[in-house]
């Protein structure tokens, strides 16, 4: 290895290990300042636990509705030429560059109860301001973006010469599409998701404004409670060290579900895409 | 017919038109599209294969129009340039997927028999992007064939293969169209492929058919100066530059034999022994080396004939004179120029 591409390597490392430094050092923190009563606290109190049950249901729930109208507007995008198409796509990513806390605000201009929109939804039983379904729709509108953009990547990068194979072996769009195009792009929309999901539960200033606290309605039969971000943002007011305890076991709920998901990427979903990833 | 028939059929992409083309392709032959890139071979093999709307005309399978039917009914065992194998799918299942599709019982032990057919057991297992061209030509072929074809449509299938791979496959494929009594359309840009394979073929030209032979006659019959061309042919003259080099004796001898396009010599029917010896004397222009060997210009008068010399060495150099000998028995006198006007 010669001397400028020794030292173009060794400037590459400094680099990257800044930033993964400037990742995992905060959340060295976090555990030090937590400390074993704060950690102790984040797993054995009832309240938080009930708050990240419920974050992880309303998160499930959003990606659920994201990927179920995300990914038809991806394909739509990615495959499709229309008037406005440019348009969409930078509505699309709105979402993405809108300050959350103006989500919050705008949602709830225009669901609030008093308003017809808000009377109207409470009487289908969805009630949005301080109710789950507002939480769920934060959610979906910080979110769903991600599963349209990497689902509208996905597929794009799907070769229409093996759809034309596909079609001319016997398969009609919809056999073409639920064989071919679908499994191929299934770890981009895979992907979306879970950015979304993530996207979801790190969350806090649209639940502030919309539904910082929760009252039971279906399919929350719980009690009284926040999402998880908002609960710690609470505590924090009250006791630093035990929110930082609950802050240090959100952390970890997302890591090991963040590693499920690519062991289930390695193993499973290769199955469900008829063939591996390799 | 049993086969595949166009009947004045039209079509076109962006612009571009192709047709009116007429074909008959009888079940067990097979028929060679062959043309410069962009003469519109794929266009019309999409049109075919119906991913592109006729604006004219009809496609028949037995003698039954399918022109109307979308492409999954019309059972044409279509492979594209780039093969459409699924990249998620082992070899198996890309070769299992059309029997999937409609559910046929017998699909392992049908998937086992094309495996075997093609070779390609030891891959089964094997993800596409693993394989080499020769072995994804065949997954392609295998899957087409599994599907229980009425009509072949291949585009460019050998075109990334070796000279061995290739005649491999040319191999296999002129015993499976027989075998499976089905006609196959297959479109190259390569004269070698085509005369290997087909029982005719028909060559493309800006979207029209340009000849429409059985390879005997491209190989003896009348040529024009686009065929002789596409053909491979270095040496080409126009009747106006074999009139010019009357005033040599070889040049005489080439201007009585040429058509009213001119005259295609093939390079190999000119030999040349160095030294010079009467008349037909010739000096090196230039050398060049190929693949199959060095080629030599040799100029004589103001005709540049090119001739191959198999083999590592020339013998001459740059300069030397020679000795030429053309076999009067292998010079094409042209036909008319069409669509490409003599100077």
């Amino acid at each position: 290895m010669d001397r400028s591409s020794f030292a173009g390597r060794a400037l590459s490392v400094v680099l990257s290990a800044s930033l993964l430094g400037l990742f995992v050092l905060p959340l060295v923190a976090l555990v030090f300042f937590a400390g074993p009563g704060g950690l102790a606290f984040g797993f054995e109190n009832a309240g938080f636990r009930t708050a990240l049950e419920f974050t992880l249901l309303t998160s499930a729930i959003a990606v659920g509705i994201g990927v179920v109208t995300g990914v038809p507007l991806g394909y739509l995008l990615a495959r499709y030429r229309f008037p406005g198409k440019g348009l969409v796509q930078s509505i699309v990513s709105l979402p993405v560059v809108v300050p959350h806390l103006v989500v919050g605000i705008a949602l709830l201009l225009l669901f609030a109860p008093t308003n017809p929109v808000g009377t109207y939804t409470a009487s289908l039983g969805l009630p949005i301001f301080n109710g789950i379904w507002g939480v769920v729709l934060v959610m979906v509108y910080v979110g769903a973006a991600y599963v349209v953009l990497t689902s509208e990547i996905a597929f794009r990068a799907v070769d229409p010469e093996v759809l034309e194979a596909a079609r001319s072996l016997g398969a009609n769009p919809s056999e073409a599409f639920a064989t071919v195009t679908l499994p191929a792009a299934a770890r981009g929309i895979a992907t979306g998701a879970l950015l979304m999901w993530a996207r979801g539960i790190s969350e806090v200033g649209g639940f502030l404004i919309l539904a910082a606290s929760v009252y039971p309605s279906l399919p929350w039969a719980g009690p009284v409670t926040q999402p998880a971000s908002v609960w710690i943002y609470g505590y924090w007011q009250i006791n630093p060290g035990d929110a930082a305890g609950a802050s240090a076991v959100l952390v970890l709920v997302a890591l090991l579900i963040f590693l499920g998901v690519r062991f289930f990427d390695r193993t499973g979903l290769g199955w469900l895409r008829g063939g591996g990833i390799t | 017919m049993n086969g595949l028939e166009l009947e004045e059929l039209r079509t076109g992409q962006g612009g571009f038109s192709v047709g009116p083309v007429s074909l008959a392709i009888p079940s067990g032959t097979a028929t060679v599209l062959l043309g410069p890139s962009g003469a519109g071979k794929t266009t019309l093999l999409r049109a075919i294969a119906g991913f592109l709307p006729l604006q004219h005309g009809e496609v028949l399978v037995d003698e039954r129009p399918v022109g109307a039917a979308p492409p999954e009914a019309r059972r044409f065992g279509f492979v594209p340039p780039n093969l459409g194998l699924f990249p998620q799918r082992r070899v198996r299942d890309n070769v299992r997927y059309p029997l999937e599709l409609r559910g046929d019982p017998e699909a392992d032990s049908k998937t086992d028999r094309w495996l075997a057919r093609f070779g390609l057991e030891p891959l089964a297992r094997a993800f596409p992007h693993t394989l080499s061209s020769g072995q994804r030509q065949r997954v392609a072929m295998a899957r087409a064939l599994a599907a229980e074809p009425r009509v072949l449509l291949w585009d460019e299938p050998l075109s990334a293969l070796d000279v061995e791979s290739r005649d491999s496959l040319i191999r296999l494929l002129r015993d499976l169209i027989e075998s499976e009594a089905v006609p196959l359309l297959l479109v190259t840009h390569d004269p070698t492929t085509a005369f290997a394979l087909a029982s005719r073929v028909v060559v493309l030209e800006g979207g029209r058919i340009r000849a429409d032979r059985t390879p005997e006659e491209l190989a003896r019959g009348p040529l024009d100066r686009f065929l002789a061309r596409f053909l491979g042919y270095e040496n080409l003259y126009t009747s106006a530059e074999l009139a010019g080099a009357r005033t040599h004796p070889l040049g005489a001898l080439l201007a009585d034999r040429g058509g009213a396009g001119g005259l295609a010599i093939p390079p190999d029917a000119i030999a040349w022994q160095p030294g010079p010896a009467g008349p037909h004397e010739a000096r090196v222009a230039a050398l060049r080396w190929t693949a199959a060997g060095w080629v030599v210009a040799l100029r004589h008068g103001p005709l540049v004939l090119h001739s191959r010399v198999p083999g590592a060495v020339p013998g001459v150099r740059v300069g030397d004179t020679v000795t030429l000998h053309v076999d009067p028995h292998r010079l094409r006198p042209l036909e008319n120029p069409t669509g490409e006007a003599a100077p």
